[in-house]
């Protein structure tokens, strides 16, 4: 049986969609059958960060409403040969996810992958509660910034109350916080809350934090997930986040700032 | 006959919402202005909300006032959308002013944790996150977590929060002016004891600290909890 995790934040802009494709591309580096799905329907973007749009030939509405099979759907990422992508419609409305068509979908996916993971649009509406329905594990994207903390705990609540494990009296969803777009400089400048801050207002554990990076935006460009940009910070952090959400412990990294230069650090800064 | 249907741009769905239910108790409309006057603040509550009337507490063979009522409760900011537990002559009256008797049952509020109720009042062992909101009738309320920016805890008795009170805390509900607030750690956004209430900032001498809050007359006095 696969397991699923929501990638949420209630908030827009936070950097789900990057996280979405940089986590499944961990998770599939690291062996698992792994398939990402785009549940932010009218937007599109999950294909463009994972580079495969001029691939997309049928989509997960079609896929609901019964005009193609899953199979068809159903995108091999360019890198990884174990990481599928289910690209969503730009031209539908969020009304194209039924509850049902989900429901049907996503017990086909069980039978094929070890893991689904799911984009969520930003919002607590209907397409964000489609998207954290049947999750086993979600991952809170959270920028250090007193708005996005808000809405976090607001998808919170939402996730201890709606979901299918809600619902069903089941064991709660794991709950895992990803900070992101974190600039220890101005974490230090009193301009963003700290780690501690957030930390300490949404009291969950914490699976990671990626620094803002510009990284981020050239590998967009490019369509590649971020964690394939060899040696850079986020990728280091991605790689990071995905072993600790499977149970390997890592120290945290990138939470302070930069030293500065060789003759700073030489007459002390 | 037109020979080519055309395709309906019409689209009906189902939801399910949560809403808020005032009890009447009595059948007089000037009551319940004065009724929603002296509320004030508890009232805020239901402020552009749309509200069901629940009329069980009253006479099934009386005529009712509703269109006052609803030019009452209008003029209060909320929406009376439909009403309950009505005799069939009360609601034909009302649904002639375009309120529909409503067979629903209460639910538990939909998007909070589960709560242990029992006599003594509604414990909460989770804390209670932005945009959820738990009403205790007749009784106390504890949380044992944190009550989050954002949330509301109500209560017609006490309210206890042994995590840092973020939110809004509205102890007496009803009425009831002995009613208190405790709180391990006071940074909350607005604490009310009977329909007396206060809005809080950082600059306040017992932010962050064990505080409670009780009322006295007209005024909320907020002092340290000592131990
Ligand atoms: N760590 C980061 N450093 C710098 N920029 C980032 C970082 N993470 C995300 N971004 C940028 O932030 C923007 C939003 O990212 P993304 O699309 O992943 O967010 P989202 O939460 O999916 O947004 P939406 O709510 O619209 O779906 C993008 O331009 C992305 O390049
Ligand atoms: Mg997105």
């Amino acid at each position: 049986m696969a397991q699923t995790v929501v990638v949420t934040s209630g908030k827009g802009g936070v950097g789900k969609t990057t996280t979405s494709a940089a986590f499944a591309s961990g998770l599939a580096q690291r062996g698992y059958r792994t398939v990402v799905i785009d549940f932010d329907v009218g937007l599109r973007n999950l294909d463009l960060v994972m580079g495969c749009e001029r691939r997309v030939v049928y989509d997960f509405i079609n896929v609901i409403h019964g005009e193609a099979r899953l199979q068809q759907a159903l995108i091999r990422d360019k890198m990884l040969e174990n990481l599928y992508i289910l690209p969503t419609s730009q031209t539908r409305d969020k009304d194209a996810l039924t509850t049902d068509g989900v429901a049907r979908v996503m017990e086909e996916l069980q039978t094929q992958f070890d893991y689904i993971v799911c984009d969520s649009p930003a919002g607590i509406e209907s397409g964000a509660l489609r998207a954290l329905y049947h999750a086993d594990a979600a991952i809170v994207v959270t920028n250090p910034e007193v708005s996005s903390v808000r809405d976090s705990d607001r998808i919170l609540g939402i996730l201890a109350a709606r979901s299918k494990r809600a619902e069903e009296g089941a064991e709660p969803i794991r709950e895992h916080l990803l900070l992101t777009r974190y600039a220890p400089k101005r974490v230090q400048g009193g301009e963003m809350l700290s780690l501690d801050d957030v930390q300490e207002l949404l009291r969950i554990p914490l699976l990671g934090v990626i620094p803002e990076s510009e990284v981020i935006l050239q590998a967009s460009n490019q369509g590649i997930p971020a964690i394939h940009m060899q040696g850079t910070d986020v990728a280091l952090a991605y790689k990071d986040v995905v072993a600790r959400f499977l149970g390997e412990e890592r120290p945290l990294r990138f939470v302070q700032p930069e030293k500065t230069g060789f003759f700073k650090r030489l007459f002390g800064g | 006959m037109n020979a080519t249907p055309t395709k309906s741009t019409l689209r009906l769905s189902g939801g399910v919402f949560t809403l808020s239910i005032l009890r009447l108790t009595h059948a007089s409309a000037k009551t319940l202005q004065a009724e929603l006057a002296a509320q004030g603040p508890a009232l805020r509550l239901v402020q552009g909300a749309a509200i069901i009337l629940d009329l069980t507490d009253i006479d099934p063979s009386l005529s009712l006032p509703f269109s006052e009522w609803l030019t009452i409760l209008r003029e209060a900011g909320c929406f009376p959308i439909g009403v309950r537990n009505v005799s069939d002559e009360q609601a034909e009256a009302a649904a002639a002013l375009g309120l529909p008797h409503l067979r629903g049952s209460d639910a538990k509020a939909a998007s909070a944790p589960p709560a242990s109720n029992t006599a003594a009042g509604s414990v909460f062992s989770q804390p209670l996150r932005s945009g959820q909101r738990q009403y205790a009738r007749g009784g106390d309320l504890v949380c044992l977590g944190a009550v989050n920016a954002g949330a509301e805890v109500l209560a017609d008795g006490h309210v206890h929060v042994y995590g840092p009170l973020r939110g809004r805390a509205l102890a007496g509900v009803q009425g009831d002016e002995s009613a208190r607030i405790f709180c391990q750690r006071l940074e909350a956004e607005l604490v009310a004891i009977a329909g007396v209430y206060m809005t809080l900032d950082a600059e306040h001498p017992l932010w962050g600290k064990a505080a409670q809050v009780s009322l006295d007359g007209e005024h909320l006095h907020i002092i340290a909890l000592e131990n």
